[in-house]
């Protein structure tokens, strides 16, 4: 039983990352902005905000394909 | 609003002739790691990076298209144009440009920074690769060029660790505090009468600076006559390349074997140690088998793509592009189209965009059209798994026969590219040749640090797909190929029951005539997201077919001991052809603005594909 929960959460989880890869670059960024709309009107998740989800919509905004990196605007952190 | 200017942080513009070393100047001043290589055109959109400073307002650095002129002539070009005059949308102007000159080359980036001085933007003249100017006896008289400029002048070689260290001492924001601007750039279109004073002052200033041009050298010269003659210079090209395909799969034999072996022991481990049910099953036959045999051609793709980078850094990558200019231009091709073309054996997605160097619109289009029919390196892991389990590993001669294979498969994808471009130009109306005009680069040794990090790229990329999108289709395969379970009774394998096995029995009727058995139909249906995922996919449904014994987790002995040889070769010629690849249609509707393309690109490959893997079986069998 516990193997077959187990399974399940992977499934699921699987399928939702395959969509969301293989979703056009324009929906996954009005995705992340909608997120982003949702989150703001609440406090405890501006960290998360921050950290994780601004990251995210900065690189979907630049980013044509998840195929290669050549245009992928990522950057190590700032430099000094 | 001061305020709020000086607490946001400074944007910075680099601009610049193409090939003149801007995004290696980006990567230094931003840490990040964008592509960088010795030939004109590797930037066709801008692109951002930030730099903590000390005072913490930080700078946002824009690394922008290579332009001669601000007077644009194709997309790219345009690009810079509109970010320096706040014509982009979202893009303000910057508030401060680096204008960087390869100070070998000196005439030519003076003109571009003449013409960018004029705009009115505060300006700093990085004056680059001042180590090869001191070694080919180049004199530039740096304090001079600076007050006739009236702009600060620093000498910088971006590629060296440290290189850019006197510029990045001058971008502290409160010093270009004063000089900010809000207004927009002041430009208009130049006349002839403009362009004759720009060439007029840009005399004056070489002669006033003691500017004298690069030394040349006599063997240069000979290894270019030599690398350029038509005959030589081709017979030179092939050998390159068959050198490279022989390599990829002479050398990396042994690592291939010590990944494959790793995964096997996985395997048995995972087998072992877990009890029997749905999560085991799931690890080895969904995760390892599936996943892993992708994983099996890292060695291949690191091999390929350490000559490509090679050839890249060293400059010899354009005097191709001369040599097949005229045979491109005889099919109908435009010059600029070689570096599209070359950059989609990485990956069609930045050959795709790299068209946007190409000025004349029906150019472009065809050169987007051919440009899926490179061989990218995503139909490597399929290549290689076929040759492997079809084709003996045997020498003919001095040369591998599977590497004479998968030459003949790269050769075969840039021919049938060739035909197509050949076919749109008979029925495209008459077209005037555009030729190419390129400088070439000077020739160099391979940077290493260049090299490594170009290798580390592919890797990364390569594992973060395995273990991303790959992985997780492999497990969404596996429930697909395990439910519903087979009814009490059933004789044959439980995947013939299951959702994947149904609907491999449906496809069946569409891909018999061309030799494809279910387990093939199954495959193609995730390897439609990315063309390796169809690799994983066959691990994944053998696994199962075979009920998980540990013969299925080495997929090649069961493809050589189950298929034909024509129904592997019929296989082989669908994947020169077949548009395996989401991303490359929606990156063709961005690029066209318009579904007509991309639909009209998917049917015709997919009609090449079916017809080519049709003939190829019949022929064979």
């Amino acid at each position: 039983m516990t193997q077959q929960i187990l399974v399940a959460i992977i499934v699921t989880l699987a399928v939702m990352f395959s969509v969301w890869k293989l979703m056009p670059a324009r929906r996954r960024l009005q995705t992340l902005l909608a997120l982003d709309s949702w989150s703001a009107r609440r406090p405890r998740l501006a960290g998360w905000r921050q950290r994780w989800l601004k990251p995210r919509i900065a690189r979907a905004a630049g980013v044509g394909c998840d195929g290669c990196d050549a245009h992928d605007p990522r950057s190590q952190p700032p430099r000094r | 609003m001061d305020a709020v200017v000086e607490s946001t942080p400074l944007r910075v513009a680099l601009v610049g002739v193409p090939n003149c070393g801007k995004t290696a100047l980006f990567n230094r001043l931003t840490g990040s790691r964008q592509k960088v290589a010795n030939y004109p055109g590797v930037t066709v959109e801008r692109r951002e990076g930030e730099r903590a400073t000390a005072d913490g307002r930080g700078l946002k650095v824009l690394d922008l298209p290579g332009t001669y002129s601000l007077n644009p002539t194709t997309l790219d070009e345009a690009i810079t144009r509109d970010v320096l005059l706040g014509r982009l949308a979202g893009t303000p102007p910057p508030e401060l440009v680096i204008c960087v000159v390869d100070a070998v080359h000196l005439p030519i980036g003076l003109r571009l920074a003449l013409e960018v001085k004029r705009l009115g933007l505060p300006m700093i003249l990085a004056l680059n690769r001042m180590d090869v100017a001191k070694r080919r006896s180049v004199s530039i008289d740096v304090a001079r060029l600076s007050s006739e400029l009236g702009v600060p002048v620093v000498p910088t070689v971006a590629v060296r660790r440290g290189g850019a260290d006197a510029l990045i001492e001058m971008l502290v924001p409160a010093r270009w505090s004063a000089t900010r601007s809000v207004n927009t750039p002041a430009w208009q279109e130049s006349s002839a009468e403009d362009a004759e004073q720009m060439q007029s002052d840009l005399r004056g200033l070489l002669a006033a600076t003691g500017y004298s041009a690069p030394r040349e050298s006599r063997w240069i010269g000979y290894i270019d006559a030599l690398l350029l003659n038509p005959v030589a210079g081709l017979l030179i090209l092939l050998a390159v390349l068959f050198v490279m395909f022989q390599a990829v799969f002479s050398w990396a034999a042994a690592p291939m074997d010590w990944i494959k072996n790793g995964m096997a022991a996985l395997g048995a481990y995972t087998t072992a140690h877990l009890p029997a049910g749905p999560l085991a099953s799931l690890l080895s036959e969904g995760v390892i088998a599936g996943a892993g045999t992708v994983l099996v051609f890292l060695p291949q793709i690191v091999i390929l793509f350490f000559f490509i980078l090679v050839l890249e850094d060293s400059g010899y990558l354009p005097r191709a592009a001369y040599l097949l200019d005229r045979f491109m231009g005889s099919v109908g091709l435009s010059g600029r189209a070689f570096i599209p073309l070359l950059s989609s054996h990485a990956c069609a997605i930045p050959g795709i965009m790299a068209t946007r160097t190409i000025p004349n619109w029906r150019d472009r289009l065809t050169t987007i059209m051919i440009a899926p029919l490179m061989t990218c390196s995503a139909r490597l892991p399929v290549y290689g798994l076929l040759i492997a389990a079809l084709i003996p590993a045997r020498h003919l001669g001095p040369f591998n026969l599977q590497g004479l294979v998968i030459f003949g498969l790269y050769a075969a994808g840039i021919l049938s590219g060739f035909l197509v471009a050949l076919f749109l130009k008979q029925f495209g109306g008459k077209r005037q040749y555009s030729p190419l005009m390129l400088e070439l680069p000077d020739f160099q040794w391979p940077h290493a640090g260049n090299l490594l990090l170009g290798l580390w790229e592919r890797v990364r990329i390569f594992v973060s797909r395995v273990g991303g999108i790959i992985l997780a289709l492999m497990i969404v395969l596996w429930f697909l190929s395990t439910y519903p379970a087979p009814p009490p009774g059933a004789t044959g394998p439980a995947i013939q029951y299951s959702f994947a096995g149904q609907l491999g029995a449906l496809l069946q009727h569409v891909f018999a005539p061309i030799g494809f058995n279910w387990q093939i139909a199954i495959a193609l249906v995730p390897g439609l997201a990315a063309r390796e995922v169809a690799v994983g996919a066959l691990g994944t449904v053998y696994a199962m077919s075979a009920s998980g014994d540990d013969v299925a987790r080495q997929l090649e002995p069961v493809i050589a001991h189950t298929w034909s040889l024509a129904t592997g070769c019929a296989l082989l010629a669908w994947y020169v052809f077949a548009p395996q690849c989401l991303s490359t249609l929606a990156v063709v509707k961005r690029e066209t603005n318009s579904w007509r393309y991309p639909l009209i690109m998917a049917t015709y490959l997919f009609a090449l594909a079916y017809i080519a893997a049709f003939i190829t079986y019949r022929v064979m069998s």
